[in-house]
């Protein structure tokens, strides 16, 4: 009966926008890498058994009872963080940085599940300060230090790319979470002088990106030749793409990354404008319905976590695709359920899963009787 | 219960701040689809334009250069497969592996190779580096048997100019390679680029646009890394016209073994028609090794040699013509009627004018001398008489009109002419008058007279016809890339109103040289009559006594002439041959002239006999 019952009450029209986005990326993935010859597993079936293993992880963080996911916010919060320093330590170095354990065939990057845990601490947090009136700047500052404590670890590794969501996140949720209009802006007056204070953190790579971020052709067949053959695939598309299979920035290797970070390029280039338009479209939807569960949530828990965790799908998309496009600088941030990977596909389920479980949970307070939201 | 107390109905206040997030978002999504539109409708074009150049690469296929024939058709200069072994440093998974794997195949330089292909792979790593050239047919066959373990190797098939004869044809057919920048300007060829083959020498440069073919090209696909993944479409190359030569392969490796590798030139005739049948010029080099790109080291071994290998003896090196010019001072004698072949010259071994002693070669002197003697003894003082009678400006006509001291129009690049010199510069180069002593030793080809061996062989071949001057010839048959074969006909330069019982007095004291006791003997052939002339040029004036020319120094030592013709009756063929150094005409050169006739008349009695059956 609950079982049952849970299953109706689920968000259908989320999950489904973002099987859809799956299916994209799989088709990507198969255009991407077809010439690719890796020995193995070729990353079409990898990426398929993502998929299945990421809707198992949405049921997962779905079926959990009501009010589990909020009494487990703070053990896995810290369990993440141990996990950090364990990265960090022993993890294994890949383009320059340490992201990733291994965990048998599959590589992990635990920095992906930081984000969400992030999200559901401050969530979580927010909602025990709750005031009417705003939260005030006293009660804010604990807030910061819980989000610096994983940013420190991620820039560490250096993953400056997963840190700068991480801010994203704490700037989304304090704006969802009622701050005073006061401190709102105080903040954003500190935030924007510690921007500058970035670019000596920064590694000799990382300040290269952001140089050719503004100027490209300072060094085309170098730190400048990703976002050059990104800019051409795209472009090259045209109002309608070359065809499925038939682009050649992807196919032929000019582009780097072209399945995992540039896989927009490559789906872009072959589907043209029109095609663009229909990913966005879907993406859009997405967010919407992200931010839709968030308002409509009459748990403050729930919707400041469904809140940041749209905030934090919007923050991959929006950097992935400027990036993509040239609006940004170069950073390691996957498009969702389009980019090949693993730890970002288990993770963007699980966030979806979660966020459909605490949108779920309102009815049963309600007590209105069984209807599903979108009746 | 705790649940219950933070349970509210839905928050108007949160309901607003996450509408101001979603507006921040719609404006995130604005933003990128208006930059979509601008990058691929807006800018389409240009990044369409872009992504095709990155793609699409053109290939040139190299056009096959055009046979040269000899005269019997065999190819003297073809265009054959080279088989080079090609590195691509990126490829190589296990660089001392792979090449301590292929030293057991191919000759090469591993220390060489294992620092070329790291020096490639951090500068660029997609670069073909090759590391051997030429390799053979079975060594091909083990590369590519091994291609699993040389992942970064492979055989690269290339057009290679190749010249079967070596070293024998080196002057005349010379040496290809890469166009030149000058030479790119200079062209008015639209379709020769850079890295174009050319022929930079001899007869590959005076027939270059004959032989030249026209590129084609293929328009390939190729990845990021450069390498090709499909052909879109290709352009055939069209090969380069073939050279039919009166060139034969048989009497040029003849001549040039009789050479011996001495310094000097050889070249054979057809008096008749022009025809040159042999050119040789000693010592040679190796034109195939110029077609695989000529190493610096060799390039200057071959500059600074002080034989000069690379200068085209026969055409551009002049030498003093000493007693070769005997004959034809004799004709000039009995044209300008000064001198009875009877009269007698008396030869005491020299020749007293003023002061100074002129000497005869035969210290002894040789008695009563008349003009069939003094050719065939090639005695000195004779000849000084008549230079002294005649004077310079009858010589240099009767010279200059047989072909000696000007241009003889031969096709090949770079002749050079030699001189026979006359009062008029004589005027030219100092304001005083001709001594006695100046005009005796022109007699014996001696003082400014010089000349380049083929201007000596056109004198004789004059003698050979009778006085019909032909053009030399070495180019008989062009067929361009056409098809439309063209004939390069035989050209008479002029025709000399010599009197013919002058001209068979001459030949036969030619003929008297070789066969009546005379100097040339080394020249003579069984059941043929060879006629013809030795010379021994001094190169140093030696004062007081007599010194043998082969105990001076090499470069002092007299240059060795031999000029002749058979039958004497009635010439087919006319041969020259000039040693630099080379001692004295009758032991060093007749001997070459000999071994190429009698070559000449082998081949022709072979084929008279083929014919009969």
């Amino acid at each position: 009966m609950t079982r049952r019952g849970k299953f109706a009450r689920l968000d259908w029209q989320i999950l489904l926008a973002a099987l859809v986005l799956c299916g994209i990326g799989l088709l990507n993935v198969y255009s991407g890498t077809r010439v690719a010859g890796t020995a193995g597993m070729p990353p079409f079936v990898k990426q398929l058994i993502w998929i299945f293993l990421g809707v198992l992880a949405f049921f997962a963080c779905y079926l959990t009872s009501d009010g589990f996911i909020e009494e487990v916010v703070w053990p896995v919060f810290w369990g993440v963080l141990a996990i950090l320093v364990v990265v960090l330590v022993a993890g294994k170095a890949r383009g320059g940085s340490q992201r990733w354990i291994s965990l048998g065939a599959f590589n992990f990057q635990p920095s992906e599940f930081a984000k969400v845990a992030v999200v559901l601490v401050l969530a979580r947090y927010f909602a025990g300060r709750y005031n009417p009136s705003g939260i005030g700047f006293g009660d804010t500052v604990p807030a910061i230090g819980l989000v610096i404590l994983p940013f420190l670890l991620v820039a560490l590794q250096p993953d400056l790319g997963t840190a700068g969501v991480f801010m994203i996140i704490l700037v989304g949720m304090i704006v969802i979470a009622c701050l005073k209009g006061r401190t709102l802006l105080l903040m954003g007056v500190a935030g924007a002088l510690a921007v500058p204070c970035l670019w000596f953190v920064m590694k000799g790579y990382q300040k290269q990106r952001v140089l050719t971020f503004l100027d490209p052709e300072r060094d085309p067949l170098g730190a400048g030749y990703h976002v050059i053959q990104s800019k051409i695939a795209v472009g090259s598309g045209g109002f309608l793409g070359k065809g499925y299979l038939h682009g050649t920035q992807g196919s032929l290797r000019f582009l780097p990354e072209q399945h995992t970070d540039f896989a927009f390029a490559v789906f872009a280039e072959e589907w043209g404008f029109v095609g663009a338009l229909v990913l966005l479209a879907l993406f859009l939807f997405l967010v919407y319905r992200g931010f839709y569960l968030a308002s409509r949530s009459q748990d403050r828990f729930a919707s400041f976590a469904c809140g940041g965790l749209t905030v934090y799908f919007l923050a991959h998309i929006a950097i992935n695709l400027s990036m993509v496009c040239g609006l940004f600088p170069v950073v390691g941030i996957p498009l969702p359920f389009v980019s090949y990977g693993g730890s970002s596909m288990l993770t963007n389920m699980m966030a979806l899963g979660i966020m459909a479980n605490l949108a779920r949970s309102r009815f049963t307070f309600q007590g209105s009787g069984e209807r599903s939201i979108n009746a | 219960m705790t649940q219950r107390l933070r349970k509210r109905e839905q928050d108007p206040l949160i309901a607003a701040r996450v509408r101001v997030v979603q507006r921040v978002a719609l404006g995130l999504f604005a933003l990128l689809l208006g930059r979509l539109y601008w990058l691929q409708v807006v800018q389409h074009e240009h990044f369409r334009t872009l992504s095709e150049n990155n793609r699409l690469r053109i290939r040139t296929i190299r056009a096959p250069r055009g046979q040269i024939l000899d005269r019997k058709e065999r190819p003297i200069a073809e265009t054959q497969a080279s088989f080079d072994l090609i590195c691509s440093p990126i490829d190589v998974t296990d660089p001392e592996g792979e090449i301590r794997l292929l030293a057991e195949i191919v000759d090469f330089d591993p220390d060489e190779t294992r620092e070329k292909i790291r020096a490639a792979k951090k500068a660029n790593p997609y670069s073909g580096i090759t590391v051997a050239r030429d390799l053979r047919f079975e060594q091909v066959s083990v590369v590519e048997f091994n291609r699993e373990a040389l992942p970064g190797f492979s055989v690269l098939v290339e057009a290679k100019r190749s010249y079967p004869y070596g070293t024998s044809f080196a002057h005349v057919l010379g040496y290809v390679g890469e166009v030149s920048r000058d030479e790119l300007d200079q062209s008015d060829d639209e379709w020769l680029a850079m890295g174009d083959i050319v022929g930079k020498y001899g007869l590959e440069r005076r027939m270059d646009e004959v032989l030249r073919g026209i590129n084609g090209g293929r328009h390939v696909e190729v990845d990021a890394a450069g390498r090709d993944k499909r052909l879109v479409d290709e352009v055939p190359p069209r090969s380069g016209g073939i050279v039919h030569t009166t060139l034969d392969a048989d009497i040029q490796k003849v001549a040039e073994e009789a050479m011996e590798n001495r310094a000097g030139a050889v070249i054979a005739m057809v008096p008749k028609t022009g025809d040159i049948l042999a050119f040789v010029s000693a010592p040679g080099f190796d034109p195939n090794v110029f077609s695989r790109g000529i190493r610096k080291n060799e390039w200057q071994a071959l500059a600074t040699d002080v034989r000069k290998p690379m200068q085209n003896k026969g055409l551009q090196g002049t030498y003093a013509p000493g007693s070769t010019v005997k004959p034809l001072v004799a004709m000039a004698a009995l044209e300008e009627g000064i001198q009875d072949p009877k009269a007698i010259v008396r030869c005491p071994g020299y020749l007293q004018i003023g002061n100074r002693r002129f000497r005869c070669w035969r210290e002894k002197g040789h008695g009563t001398v008349d003009m069939y003697k003094g050719i065939v003894q090639s005695c000195d003082v004779y000849f000084y008489t008549m230079g002294l009678r005649l004077g310079p400006d009858r010589i240099a006509k009767l010279e200059k009109d047989a072909g000696l001291g000007t241009i003889t129009g031969i096709d090949l690049p770079g002749e050079r002419s030699g001189l026979v010199p006359d009062t008029e510069w004589k005027r030219k180069v100092s304001k005083e008058r001709w001594y006695d002593s100046e005009r005796a030793i022109l007699g014996i080809g001696q003082g400014a007279v010089h000349v380049t061996p083929l201007e000596m062989l056109a004198g004789y071949a004059t003698l050979a016809t009778g006085g019909e001057v032909m053009r030399p010839r070495i180019v008989r048959r062009i067929v361009p890339m056409d098809g439309s074969a063209k004939e390069i006909p035989i050209q008479p330069l002029r025709k000399l109103p010599w009197k013919p019982e002058n001209v068979a007095f001459v030949r036969r004291a030619l003929a008297g040289v070789v066969n009546d006791y005379g100097t040339g003997g080394a020249a003579k052939l069984p059941g043929i009559e060879v006629g013809g002339k030795t010379g021994t040029a001094q190169v140093a004036a030696v004062k007081g006594k007599m010194i043998k020319s082969g105990d001076l120094p090499y470069e002092l030592r007299d240059h060795a002439w031999f000029v002749g013709f058979a039958p004497v009756a009635d010439p087919e063929i006319c041969v020259v041959a000039m040693l630099e150094h080379g001692g004295h005409g009758g032991s060093a050169a007749a001997p070459i002239v000999k071994a190429v006739m009698q070559e000449y008349f082998r081949a022709k009695q072979v084929a008279q006999a083929q014919e009969k059956k």
